[in-house]
Parts: structure tokens; C-alpha cells; sequence
């Protein structure tokens, strides 16, 4: 018991939540009392999830702040953590992690028969890999990274209250770690903040290619037929969170009112771009005729 | 009972629907999406509130847009932009209208004829489609695209590598042009001005384009106009009025009837005479769950290629050879961009009005786009992150470095050179139907239209022919953006884009791998066509499907019309009624549509 508690310590660092729950460590009871009942359990650990459930948004925004900087480093301390600090606005003053959480968690149609599997996953998944923890890690006791891990489980169990943002975030950290061990802890909240942008692509390879180690700690808890459709699902995943991250660090989607359907200021990608330099217009000075004057052509 | 019920008011639907409800029959059109009545107040101008495929007003998902969009499992890397609503993906298309290549359809004998994908012809000649294309081109009406500063710059480069000038609408050689769009040319004050709510951007004052460089976001423009003048002639804005409005143009016409916010669930068949015949349609309404059926003597299925294999399979319509949603082809685009010193142009005037074509090989055309979806397109790669890994891609040639994703410093200093700096040019591959990339029902719990689609495409095992021609555009277009001036020329190497996409439901010379016959009727179901790009034989040699999915769908009307209502044929004998018509602006405007 204690080796496989070693492990889930291993493992709940690596994806950012012990290294979360660090700073809140006094508020974790030691335990749980041996003759609780699951239901009981349940309702003992509600405060501790209340108190988990910010920490694991935050550490959800920090992740994904470090991956929107990817595409549009700026002067905020994410991208200066991946070693391309800019002077001129980047993804975070244009709101790209709130968008790019928005998609995440509201519209994108995941479905739940792959996003709660995931999570089980996530939630039971062991690491063996051996990589040491710093000491700011043993701050908790085990009995503590015990109850931690109840409470992750009664949240990552509850498809109702599982972010599928958070599912991505947790995938990137374990990635992260898997990059780069040292990522375990620093001075931001995410290990996938913490890398530079090259051990960043580094992971983004790891989740486009064939990555069998990835895949055996995630696929155990998906039934067939499901388990050859997860291969495909993070390649697509690997494309389509730096696209979005992308569209979201250009677009007016942090300065549109939708009451009235006007921008409010004018959007950072427009700035960065000289697009539209005097706002949307009805039409542009731009006919210059037609190539050889011809307007129509023979059949 | 109706006469004949339509699925499906996108690019081809809508078509049939005008063209039988000018010869007088009872035309339901259904549309699963919603339907933008009045674009001027319920459209913006902005890519997000427009483009955001996941929520935006133009995506593929409900008229609500609170609910999340309809998820369709992809499982590689890969990405479907197929809209819903009225009008369907013509909704944000460019109206690109080329013709497709005389070289796909059967009967062709000139010396280039081995260069296609021969196993998978057209079941009839190309001349047999001519008269189609000049009604259609006709009707929307296609014409020459006026040029901006992004098209000049683009013949530079086209001048520049040795290519002829294309002067006629087939093509014969390797050769540029201005595009042949369904777009209105500028008129009065279009084009000529810069400027918002300035009362002579309004109509009458200025007509057709006003260079205002939102094709993607559809077209309202320019302000004021019937709908039917709108500049870009997406369906939204030419066959649906039509069809709505068939009284008033058409000698014995009789207006169809649209309903959006329609998703088809089944279409009903039964056995006659040892035949199964198709006998109408369920549907679900989506603001109340309700489900409705009617009945009709024709069904034709329109809801592009990916729902109706779907369609078919949840309807559990017969499927002998295993062709329902196999064949799928999508051009393999790909997408390389010049860096410029000067202005391009890039994100004024309509999206695409240049082109070069390459028989046997594909086309390129250039692309303006803004700012989101520009960073979009150069993120979207198969060959990683340059200068980081090449997820064992990354091929080299007349462009910087190895092909792949821009990212950080590189895709932000891009950007920052200038949106007005770029030229993107879309690579457009002729690539073979392969029985291998496919429509199935997804093994995901069904949503409340039953089994959802699952789309597969093995990307890296395409047939020789199609990588190679991919690889040949992709050189041309680096040669082009060097020639026309480019400092940095950037290959992006795209996985599979869906939007060019066709075929699904091919129709062919063969029982073995087609689902259609030769008029386009289904092979197993009688009574039931497919009038949008599925039923299409293969990719067309390259040009954008629109312009031929439209023809088709025109000579599918027709064969529907003399096979099952006892009437003649029309496009041999009577001229086309043009979609600006003054009665349909009039009409539209007493019926408040």
C-alpha cells in the first residue's frame, strides 16, 4: 500500500495537483476515519473538495495561459517561463485562455463516453517511473496525499463536474513531466507553464506521435470499441489545441459585447496585424480593374 | 403528399428545389440549421461571432447557439468545416465557380486523359454537362472576378513562373485567371470607396462587391440590397429565394416551401414490385424535440457528404457493395504563404479571385483572410512544429525550411509584418477516390439523431498519384509566391481540411463502386437522388465542386422531372431566369423574406 501510494504521490505531482494542493496544505485532513462508509466519505470530503475544486481551476488557467502563449508570446510571465518574452501584447492581453477554456468546457462536443473515461483514468493512473520529488513536495504527509486523492477521484468521477479543460490541462502537465522532470515544481502553478517552448513542442510530438506510454496509462479504463478511437482523438487534440489557441489569440473574442453586437475595444490580433485599421467597413477602395480589361470569357 | 421533399437547403439542395418548383411541383425543402433571415441585423463582420466553428452564427450545430455544435468523431488529425443553416457551407465559401476538368467524365480522348483518376469517371461525357454549367453560370450569375491589389500580385507571380493566361471557361492547359465567381461585379460607387455607413457603400448607389473582404463571414453586402443582390451568390442569397419566390419568375411555378431548424432522422422506404422505393421523410424540430413525417414521391438527399452516409445508414437503406460513404475525396489541400515587403492586399476584396489550374495535377487560388483564421491556417500542420520536430514529415523545396506549423516568435513576427503583407495560396490536389477514407457510423453513443458520423481518412496512404500531384502544386506555389516578390515562402503541409469535400455517394460507371446510377438516382432505392457534392464521380480534377455539384444537381431535376412527373426536359430549349431578377427582389420584399 504504501508503494502504490508513493506512486499516486508521483503521479498527482507530475500532473500539477499536488504541487497545487501544496499551498493549501494545512487545510488537508490527515485522513479519513477507517470505518468511513463511501458515503460517508463522500460528505467528510466535501469541504476538501470545495477547497480543491479553485485550486484545480487555476491550475487549469495556468496550464492553458502556457500553452496560448505558444502561438502569441507577449510580456506576461508565461511566455517570459518559456523563454520568449515580447514587449508587445501577446495571447494572455488578448484573452486567449478564457477562450480557449470557453471552448473547452462549453462548446466543444467531446463526448462524455471519451472525456469520463479520461478522467477515470486520470484519476486512478500510477506512475512508476521513478522521478524523484524535490522536498517542497513532501510537504503533505501520505495520509494527506491520501485524502487529496479521494477528493480528485470524487471529482474527477463526477462527469457533471469534470471541466473537459481540466482533463486537457492534467494530460499537458503529465506530458510536461514526461519532457522535462524538473517541470514538477517551480515557480508557476503548471508543469506544462514551466517548460521553454522547446520542451513544449517537445510534448506536443509526444501527443501527435505514437506515444504507447501515454496511451497505456490513459486506455486502461476505456471499454472496446472505444480504446482504438483514443489513438485518434489525441492526434486531433495535439492539432486542434494550438489552432484554436491560435484563432483565439487573433480574434475579437475577449472585446466583443454581444448585447450589442460592437467591439468594445479593439482586438489584439487586429493591433499586432495592421488589420482593419479603422474598424470594420462597409467596402474598400481596392477595384483596380480587370486583369487585361477583359470582364467576361468565352466558354 | 408532396411532390418531392428536399434534405438539406446547402449548396446543392436548393437547386433542385428552384428548378422543380419553376415546373409547378409541391417542393418541401428542410434544413437542419437555421435560417438567416435578415443577415444586415443578425450577422457580424467579425471571425469569431462568425467563424468560431464550435459557436459561432455560421458553424455546423443547432439555430441555438447556447448548445454546443454537433460533434462528429474525427479520430486523426484532421478538421470538418461544413455548415449548417440555410444556404449550408455556400454560407462562407469564396464562389469560386470553375469548371471541373474535361478529363474526368467519360468519353474523353484528349492527350491528357491518362492523367486523371480513370478508374472513377463521370458516367457521361463532359459536353453532356456544358449546357448545365452555362444555365448555372447563367443563372447565379458566375462571372470574370474584378481585381484587387492580392490578385495582381498573384498574376505577377503566375507571369512570373511562364503560365499562360486562361481566356475561356474549360480548361485546357497549365495556365492562370482571374476566378470565375458567383459574385456580383462592382457597380457604382462599389470599390471605389472606403468607408462605413457611408450612404453610397449603400444600394443603389453602389451594387455587386464592395471589396468589403468578408466573404467568410456571408455576404450582405452591399447594405441594403434585396437579398437577392447581395454581392456572393451562396444559395442563401440566389437558388432559395428563387425557389421561395417560383410564382412570380416561372410560367405554372409554385412557390416551395422551406423549413429550417429541420434535421432529417430517416427516410422512410418500402418494397414495390421487388424494388425498395423511398416514400418520404422524418424529421426532428429543434426548438421542440418534436419529431414530424411526410410523405412524397420523390426524396432528395442534399446534406453534403458526410450526413448522408450517415442519413443512409441510420435509415438503414440498403448498401450491397459497401459504397455508401466510402470514396470520400477532399482535394488534400495544403497551404503555403508568402511573406511580403509591400502591400498585398491580402485581407481586402473578395477572398479568392485568382487562380492557376494544372490538368491532371490540381490548382492553386489565392486566399485573404483575417486575423484568427489566418494564425488558424498556419498552425494546422501534419509535419509538427518547424524547427522543433517534423512529426516525420517536413518536406523541403522552393520555400524556407522544412514544411510544418509557424509557432511562437516565428507565427507572431509573420503576423506582424503585416495581415496586408501576406499572400496565401491555397493548394488544391486532384486526388483519387480510395474506397479507404470513408463515412461510418461512429461506435460514440448516438446523439438525438441517431449514430453520429465518423470520419476516416488515412492521410499518409494516399495513392501515389495523389501525393504527387500535391507535392507538384505545392512547388508550383512556392515558385509563384518567390516570382511575385515573397522574402519568405512558408509550406504549412495541412492534414485534411473538410470542406472540399466529395464524392461520398458517388455516382459512377459501375455497380461495383458506386451508389448512384448515371441520372443520379440511387442504384438500390428508387425514387431517391443525391443532388449535392456526394453524389459527384471524384474530385473534378481539382476545381472547387460548387460550380459542378450545381450543374448536376440541375440535370438531376430535369431526370427527376421526366422519370417521375411525366414532363420534358428544359435546358435545351428555354433560357435561364437570372437570380437578380426584379420580380424576385419584389417579391421577396412583399413577403418580408
Amino acid at each position: 500500500m504504501p508503494d502504490r501510494l508513493i506512486a499516486r504521490r508521483t503521479f498527482l505531482a507530475r500532473i500539477g495537483v499536488l504541487g497545487a494542493a501544496s499551498a493549501v496544505g494545512t487545510a488537508i485532513p490527515l485522513t479519513l476515519p477507517r470505518t468511513a462508509t463511501a458515503a460517508d466519505a463522500d460528505v467528510l470530503l466535501k469541504p476538501l473538495v470545495d477547497l480543491l475544486q479553485p485550486l484545480l481551476a487555476e491550475l487549469s488557467r495556468d496550464t492553458l495561459s502556457g500553452l496560448v502563449v505558444m502561438t502569441c508570446p507577449g510580456p506576461d510571465r508565461f511566455s517570459r517561463a518559456q523563454g520568449t518574452p515580447r514587449s508587445e501584447p501577446g495571447a494572455i492581453e488578448a484573452g486567449a485562455p478564457d477562450f480557449i477554456i470557453n471552448a473547452l468546457d462549453n462548446f466543444l462536443p467531446f463526448p462524455d463516453q471519451i472525456a469520463t473515461p479520461l478522467a477515470t483514468a486520470l484519476a486512478t493512473a500510477l506512475d512508476d517511473t521513478g522521478i524523484p520529488l524535490p522536498p517542497s513536495l513532501h510537504s503533505l504527509l501520505l495520509g494527506q496525499v491520501n485524502t487529496l486523492d479521494q477528493a480528485l477521484m470524487v471529482i474527477l468521477r463526477n462527469d457533471q463536474a469534470v471541466p473537459l479543460s481540466l482533463v486537457v490541462a492534467l494530460l499537458l502537465n503529465l506530458l510536461a513531466t514526461q519532457v522535462n522532470p524538473l517541470a514538477v515544481t517551480g515557480s508557476l502553478l503548471s508543469p506544462f507553464a514551466r517548460l521553454s517552448l522547446d520542451e513544449k513542442c517537445r510534448a506536443f510530438e509526444l501527443l501527435e506521435g505514437p506515444n504507447a506510454d501515454l496511451l497505456a496509462v490513459l486506455d486502461s479504463n476505456l471499454p472496446e470499441p472505444l480504446t482504438s478511437s483514443l489513438a485518434g482523438l489525441l492526434q486531433f487534440l495535439a492539432g486542434a489545441l494550438l489552432e484554436f489557441s491560435a484563432f483565439g489569440a487573433h480574434n475579437e473574442f475577449a472585446v466583443f459585447d454581444p448585447g450589442t453586437k460592437e467591439l468594445i475595444e479593439r482586438p489584439v490580433g487586429w493591433e499586432l496585424s495592421g488589420y482593419q485599421p479603422d474598424g470594420v467597413v462597409d467596402g474598400w477602395n481596392e477595384f483596380i480593374g480587370y486583369y487585361e480589361d477583359r470582364t467576361e470569357v468565352s466558354a | 403528399m408532396r411532390d418531392v421533399i428536399v434534405i438539406g437547403a446547402g449548396g446543392g439542395g436548393p437547386v433542385v428545389a428552384k428548378e422543380l418548383a419553376a415546373r409547378g411541383l409541391d417542393v418541401l425543402l428542410l434544413e437542419a440549421g437555421p435560417r438567416h433571415a435578415d443577415p444586415e441585423s443578425e450577422w457580424t463582420h467579425l471571425e469569431n461571432d462568425a467563424n468560431n466553428p464550435l459557436s459561432g452564427f455560421l458553424r455546423f450545430g443547432p439555430e441555438n447557439r447556447d448548445a454546443p455544435a454537433w460533434y462528429r468523431e474525427t479520430p486523426q488529425n484532421s478538421f470538418i468545416w461544413q455548415l449548417s443553416g440555410v444556404g449550408g457551407t455556400t454560407q462562407h465559401y469564396f464562389g469560386n465557380s470553375p469548371r471541373a476538368m474535361a478529363g474526368v467524365f467519360a468519353g474523353y480522348d484528349g492527350p491528357d486523359r491518362d492523367a486523371y483518376d480513370t478508374a472513377h469517371l463521370f458516367p457521361f461525357t463532359y459536353e453532356d454537362l456544358v449546357p448545365y454549367f452555362e444555365w448555372v453560370e447563367a443563372t447565379l450569375p458566375v462571372q470574370t472576378a474584378a481585381m484587387g491589389t492580392k490578385e495582381s500580385v498573384f498574376f505577377r507571380g503566375c507571369e512570373g513562373i511562364g503560365l499562360p493566361v486562361q481566356t475561356s471557361k474549360t480548361t485546357t492547359e497549365d495556365s492562370f485567371r482571374p476566378q470565375e465567381n458567383a459574385i456580383l461585379q462592382p457597380g457604382g460607387w462599389a470599390g471605389k470607396i472606403t468607408g462605413r455607413d457611408d450612404p453610397r457603400l449603400r444600394f443603389p448607389e453602389a451594387t455587386g462587391c464592395t471589396f468589403c473582404g468578408y466573404c467568410m463571414q456571408g455576404c450582405s453586402k452591399p447594405r441594403g440590397a434585396p437579398r437577392n443582390l447581395a454581392a456572393k451568390r451562396s444559395t442563401d442569397n440566389s437558388y432559395v429565394p428563387m425557389a421561395l419566390t417560383a410564382d412570380v419568375w416561372a410560367d405554372g411555378g409554385r412557390p416551395a416551401e422551406l423549413i429550417a431548424d429541420a434535421y432529417v432522422t430517416k427516410i422512410h422506404s418500402e418494397q414495390r414490385g421487388g424494388e425498395t422505393v423511398a416514400t418520404g421523410v422524418t424529421w426532428r424540430v429543434g426548438a421542440t424535440g418534436e419529431h414530424h413525417r411526410e410523405d412524397a414521391a420523390v426524396v432528395v438527399l442534399a446534406g453534403g457528404c458526410t450526413e448522408d452516409p450517415r442519413l443512409w445508414l441510420n435509415s438503414a437503406l440498403p448498401n450491397p457493395n459497401g459504397w455508401v460513404g466510402r470514396g470520400y475525396t477532399d482535394h488534400f489541400f495544403d497551404w503555403v504563404i508568402g511573406i511580403f515587403d509591400d502591400d498585398t492586399g491580402s485581407s481586402r476584396g473578395a477572398a479568392s479571385a485568382a487562380r492557376a489550374d494544372f490538368p491532371g495535377r490540381g490548382g492553386m487560388e489565392n486566399v485573404g483572410l483575417t486575423p484568427g483564421l489566418q494564425q488558424f491556417a498556419a498552425t494546422f500542420s501534419e509535419s509538427g512544429i518547424r524547427g522543433h520536430y517534423a512529426n516525420g514529415r517536413g518536406p523541403e523545396g522552393p520555400w524556407d525550411g522544412p514544411a510544418g506549423r509557424m509557432i511562437g516568435p516565428e507565427l507572431k513576427d509573420a503576423l506582424m509584418n503585416g495581415i496586408d503583407r501576406l499572400l496565401n495560396v491555397l493548394v488544391i490536389t486532384d486526388d483519387d477516390v480510395e474506397a479507404q477514407n470513408r463515412v461510418t457510423l461512429s461506435a460514440f453513443p448516438a446523439d438525438e439523431h441517431g449514430p453520429v458520423p465518423k470520419v476516416r481518412f488515412h492521410q499518409r496512404q494516399r495513392s501515389a498519384r495523389t501525393l504527387a500531384n500535391r507535392e507538384f502544386v505545392a512547388r508550383r506555389a512556392g515558385e509563384m509566391l518567390r516570382a511575385a516578390g515573397a522574402s519568405k515562402v512558408v509550406r504549412v503541409d495541412w492534414p485534411p481540411l473538410l470542406l472540399h469535400v466529395q464524392s461520398s455517394m458517388r455516382m459512377g460507371t459501375s455497380e461495383e463502386d458506386s451508389v448512384l446510377d448515371a441520372n443520379a438516382e440511387a442504384r438500390w432505392v428508387k425514387r431517391l437522388f443525391i443532388a449535392d457534392n456526394a453524389a459527384l464521380a471524384n474530385s473534378l480534377g481539382g476545381p472547387n465542386p460548387t460550380l459542378t455539384a450545381q450543374a448536376l444537381a440541375t440535370r438531376t431535376a430535369e431526370k427527376i422531372f421526366s422519370r417521375y412527373f411525366g414532363g420534358d426536359g428544359w435546358v435545351h430549349r428555354e433560357a435561364p431566369v437570372v437570380s437578380t431578377d426584379t420580380r424576385i427582389s419584389e417579391r421577396l420584399a412583399e413577403l418580408a423574406l
